[in-house]
């Protein structure tokens, strides 16, 4: 896999997982199929990257996690976020906002 | 507060690693069931939906791997990680790993042991309190500072300045000691009272001096002994205190006894007792020529220099306050006792860095060998490269393979760097206790008994310690960074695919360049010849050395001293026991001549004289000086002689030929004219193209007393072997008496067998002299020549070191490249080449190699020799027999090394070469 391309996503996918996790806890599938879904099914999120963002955020301080058991009675572990984790969410989503128009208002230029 | 947790996460990781990776597995599981049972929903049969969520998950490992990056204990966790798989992985190759411990633990071992000589000698300090504060004040003139002062100068200068708390003197005497059961040399240290308390030192037993015991002149005859004398003559008794001893005849008390590390304020010089500077009458021995007179009260007088001062600085005062208060006080000084003191300087230099001028000689010497060991370990290094740089060649199918499962690169750098430390250390240590016992070998067997003056501690210390540890980390950076770049450069596919492709240098494509393995080579070879060169001159320089003539005859002759001076005996007394030796002693069967002299030739002292010329101006007033420490190698100032009283016989017991006049006879005693025989150069010098025979000399300033020259003597050596030819002029013992004479035998069957018979004969006599330092002249001549001789074995030993390791290298390289070049090499033999074709196309790669290492390493060594110039006797630095001969001799080695792999190649079999890959 090309290094860059696994660059530009890391950062975005951390906010994705922010994203995600801001409406619950969740375990680590729960997240990739969350994500899944409310890009209607656009992003696909590989485990092989999944599960490192997950630890490094966690070790951010960003998301903590627990062990518990899923709807099919699985022992997994559930990820959510702390209170750093939302402000975290909240500077990526302006970040993220800015930089999305800016580069809409380049392609706009003819 | 981050950080706290980052740490927190991290140690948890750690301490839990077990757990850990248990809850990584179960989730990463976990995960695995939920994907199958979603591909069940999505309409596949279970078994399939199974084998599609693994195939998805077909990166696992790298998976895991990321999150043990993020998750685990961090650097350490991986460091413990990569030290466990480097073990494993040099476990499994013990061949390697053996040679190359071997090849770091030679380079790391003789740095090791050249450091420990570094660290003994310049760096260590004396156990003192705060040694810092410690300064030398050395008497002298602007020409020679770093001398010695007087005691009443002493005593000025400790009266009258405000930048020193207190200052201390003290002068070393040879003493006699009878401790009851035996009669030993030993060396003593007259120190004034404040000596112990200045130095903030300690008794281990007992007490140091009273401020009393150094008022009275004779008045308190007490003495501290040194923890060694305390342990080896007293049994290391605690009752010591109160015992009594007889140090050169006067009976002594003992009142403490020094902490075993303290052996006096200078490095390198020891004492085993010590007495306070109010007894020095007593104990020291009256000055040659006037046996038995009591001493001239040394302690009011300002004339005669013979104490090193050392002072205390007040908190707070600079090196250069202290010298600028003391230079003025020395101006003083020399404005109030012109006759004196004129000229007399005063130096202060720091206590921790010994006598300067002493300093630089050894500094030199250190920095000579420093740089010797360290090209010897720069060439380990290179060897070891090129193994770890073979070996990855090797491994390469491995690396790829860790790079295709996610491994960083940065990550696989760092666990083969570590496998680099892990050989490192392990070499280190290895050469740790080699250099220990090149060290314990060297002291032993190498330096004359009295070649060094001085002692010195070489144990192991923290400063030896440390230095092998960072050598040995420095090294394994060194040795490990290339490879470890160059192995882990990420073209996986051509890796998986094919090795051969990835070895451009050794392919023999046309337009071929170096590889950095070829770079290693060249640069042993290089550094190597710099090494061998250097010991080839030194060989050189030796084998001048040893061809040349001392000017007498050494063999079979023995030389004992008579330290008669340590019994206090009478100029008659003396007389008479030096006649009744020699009577005594030539009648022994087995002895053909005996004779004494002040100063036996290569001893290493020498008296020296001012002359004056009976009818010529006289220059100076006549002034005496003892030389004992080599002045050797410097010519003698235009109007000084080298001189020595000598008994009968002398010219015929060395063997030295009378060219003109007489020998001394007996009736040239006290009361008759008085006479001389001088050498060629004096005759040379003193009376050029005149007969020196009946010319009339004085050694004592124009009043006389005047000697007529008998006789001429051809020049010898007299200092040193490498001393330039200087003028000498011999007196009769019965005219010119001196009470330190040694006697000395030519023997006509095996010398040492009759050293035994001879030191009865003189006991009987008189039974309290010390006759310890019985020695053979062939042993004085070698001693003279130990630096030479040592130079040349310690740089010849690791110039053959190197040789050696360079030559493993080459070997190694060519035997790596023509495995690599098998399918090449039976292509061109199907084609039609013949062995000898290959073997020639092989050993031109290899000898490039060498040509260049060669060329290089002949202007490196033109440049570096230069710095051997004051190390070398009648050899030039750059000396072309050793520039030639060393290069071809490395050339037909290099050769050599590289036969075998050729030949090897020259008899490959194109079917076997064809199938090989």
């Amino acid at each position: 896999m090309p290094k860059r391309d696994a660059k530009l996503l890391a950062g975005t996918l951390d906010m994705l997982i922010l994203k995600a996790l801001s409406l619950g806890p969740l375990h680590g599938f729960g997240v990739g199929q969350r994500i899944m879904q409310m890009s209607a099914d656009a992003l696909r999120v590989e485990e092989g990257s999944l599960y490192p963002a997950l630890y490094r955020i966690e070790q951010q301080g960003w998301i903590t996690s627990e062990w518990g058991v899923s709807d099919n009675n699985q022992r997994a572990k559930f990820y959510s976020l702390t209170r750093a984790g939302r402000r975290q969410l909240q500077v990526e989503e302006e970040n993220w906002v800015r930089l999305a128009e800016a580069v809409f208002k380049v392609m706009q230029t003819n | 507060m981050y950080w706290l947790r980052l740490l927190r996460a991290r140690l948890r990781g750690l301490l839990r690693r077990r757990s850990v990776e248990r809850e990584m597995e179960e989730e990463l599981r976990f995960h695995l069931r939920m994907r199958a049972q979603e591909n069940v929903r999505g309409g596949m049969a279970p078994d399939e939906a199974e084998r599609a969520a693994l195939r998805s998950f077909g990166q696992w490992p790298r998976i895991k791997e990321a999150c043990r990056d993020v998750k685990g204990g961090g650097g350490v966790e991986t460091l413990l990680q990569d030290m466990r798989f480097g073990a494993r992985t040099l476990a499994k190759n013990p061949g390697f790993t053996l040679v190359v411990t071997l090849t770091l633990a030679l380079g790391i071992g003789a740095n090791t042991a050249i450091f420990s000589f570094v660290n003994a000698v310049l760096l260590r300090s004396v156990p003192v309190a705060e040694p810092e504060r410690l300064v030398y004040v050395f008497g002298g003139t602007r020409t020679s500072p770093y001398s010695v002062s007087s005691y009443p100068d002493y005593l000025d200068y400790r009266a009258r300045n405000d930048v020193f708390s207190d200052l201390i003197a003290y002068s070393p005497i040879t003493l006699s000691l009878n401790s009851g059961e035996q009669v030993d040399t030993v060396t003593g240290l007259i120190v004034t009272g404040n000596y112990f308390d200045v130095l903030g030192v300690r008794p281990r037993v007992g007490r140091a001096f009273l401020p009393e015991e150094d008022t009275t002149p004779g008045g308190h005859p007490v003495a501290v002994v040194s923890h060694g004398l305390w342990q080896s003559r007293f049994g290391a008794d605690p009752g010591v205190v109160g015992r009594k001893l007889l140090l050169n005849g006067q009976q002594f008390t003992v009142v403490g006894v020094a902490p075993a590390d303290f052996n006096g304020a200078d490095t390198g010089r020891t004492s085993d007792i010590y007495v306070p500077m109010a007894m020095q009458a007593l104990v020291r021995p009256p000055r040659g020529g006037y046996s038995g007179e009591m001493n001239p009260d040394l302690l009011s007088k300002r004339g005669p220099r013979w104490l090193d001062i050392v002072g205390r600085l007040k908190p707070g005062v600079t090196e250069e306050q202290a010298q600028a208060a003391m230079s003025t006080l020395a101006a003083q000084l020399s404005q109030s006792y012109p006759d004196t003191n004129r000229e007399q300087t005063a130096t202060v230099s720091p206590l921790a860095k010994g006598d300067p001028e002493q300093r630089g000689r050894l500094v030199s010497v250190a920095g000579l060998l420093l740089a010797v060991v360290g090209l010897v370990l720069l060439i380990a290094c290179a060897n070891v490269a090129n193994l770890l740089l073979a070996r990855a060649a090797s491994r390469r199918k491995e690396i790829s393979i860790r790079l295709a499962l996610g491994a960083s690169r940065g990550r696989l750098v760092r666990q083969l760097l570590t496998e680099s430390l892990l050989l490192s250390l392990l070499g280190g240590a290895l050469g740790l206790l080699l250099g220990v016992w090149l060290v314990k070998t060297m002291r032993t067997y190498s330096a004359p008994a009295n070649f060094f003056p001085v002692a010195f501690d070489f144990s192991l210390d923290g400063n030896v310690l440390g230095f092998t540890l960072l050598l040995s980390v420095l090294t394994g950076l060194l040795f490990g960074i290339a490879p470890a770049l160059q192995a882990s450069k990420p073209d996986l596919v051509v890796a998986l695919k094919d090795e051969t492709a990835l070895v451009p240098g050794a392919s023999g494509r046309g337009g071929r360049r170096f590889t950095l393995r070829d770079l290693l080579v060249v640069a042993q070879v290089a550094l190597s010849l710099v090494l061998l060169i250097s010991a080839g001159l030194f060989l050189r320089s030796l084998r001048k050395a040893q061809g040349i003539d001392p000017g007498f005859d050494p063999s079979r002759v023995v030389t004992m001293p008579l330290n008669i001076n340590l019994l206090r005996y009478t100029k008659t007394q003396g007389q008479d026991f030096y006649r009744q030796v020699l009577e005594r002693v030539t009648a022994l069967p087995g002895v053909q001549s005996a004779t004494l002299t002040r100063t036996p030739p290569l001893s290493g002292a020498s008296r020296q004289s001012t002359v004056v010329i009976a009818g010529r101006e006289a220059p100076e007033s006549g002034s005496n000086t003892e030389n004992s420490g080599g002045a050797g190698g410097e010519s003698v100032p235009s109007n000084i002689t080298l001189a020595s009283s000598v008994g009968q016989d002398y010219f015929e017991t060395l063997n030295i030929p009378l060219l003109r006049g007489r020998d001394f006879n007996a009736q040239d005693r006290e009361g008759a004219p008085g006479v001389a025989i001088v050498n060629e150069t004096f005759a040379r010098r003193y009376f050029p193209g005149e007969d020196p025979i009946g010319m009339r000399v004085s050694l004592a300033g124009a009043q006389g007393p005047w000697l007529e020259v008998v006789g001429l003597a051809r020049d010898g050596k007299y200092v040193t072997l490498g001393e330039v030819p200087a003028p000498f002029l011999y007196q009769p013992l019965a005219q010119r008496h001196e009470s330190g004479m040694v006697l000395m035998l030519r023997t006509s069957g095996d010398p040492s067998g009759l050293v035994p018979a001879v030191r009865r004969e003189v006991h009987s006599i008189e039974p309290n002299l010390p006759l310890t330092n019985a020695r053979l002249m062939e042993e004085l001549l070698s001693t003279s020549l130990y630096p030479a001789r040592m130079g040349a074995v310690l740089i010849g030993v690791f110039g053959l070191l190197a040789l050696v390791l360079a030559s493993v290298g080459l070997y190694g390289v060519m035997s790596y490249s023509v495995s690599r070049r098998t399918r090449e090499i039976g292509i061109r033999m199907a084609l039609g080449a013949r062995g000898g074709d290959v073997l020639r196309l092989v050993l031109r790669q290899s000898m490039t190699l060498v040509a260049f290492g060669v060329a290089l390493g002949l202007g490196a060594a033109f440049a570096a020799t230069r710095l051997l110039a004051g190390f070398l006797y009648g050899v030039s630095p750059t000396d072309p027999a050793a520039f030639i001969g060393i290069a071809a001799l490395l050339s037909i080695v290099s050769l050599a090394a590289s036969l075998v792999p050729a030949r090897r190649a020259a008899t490959v079999d194109p079917l076997v070469a064809f199938r090989y890959e």
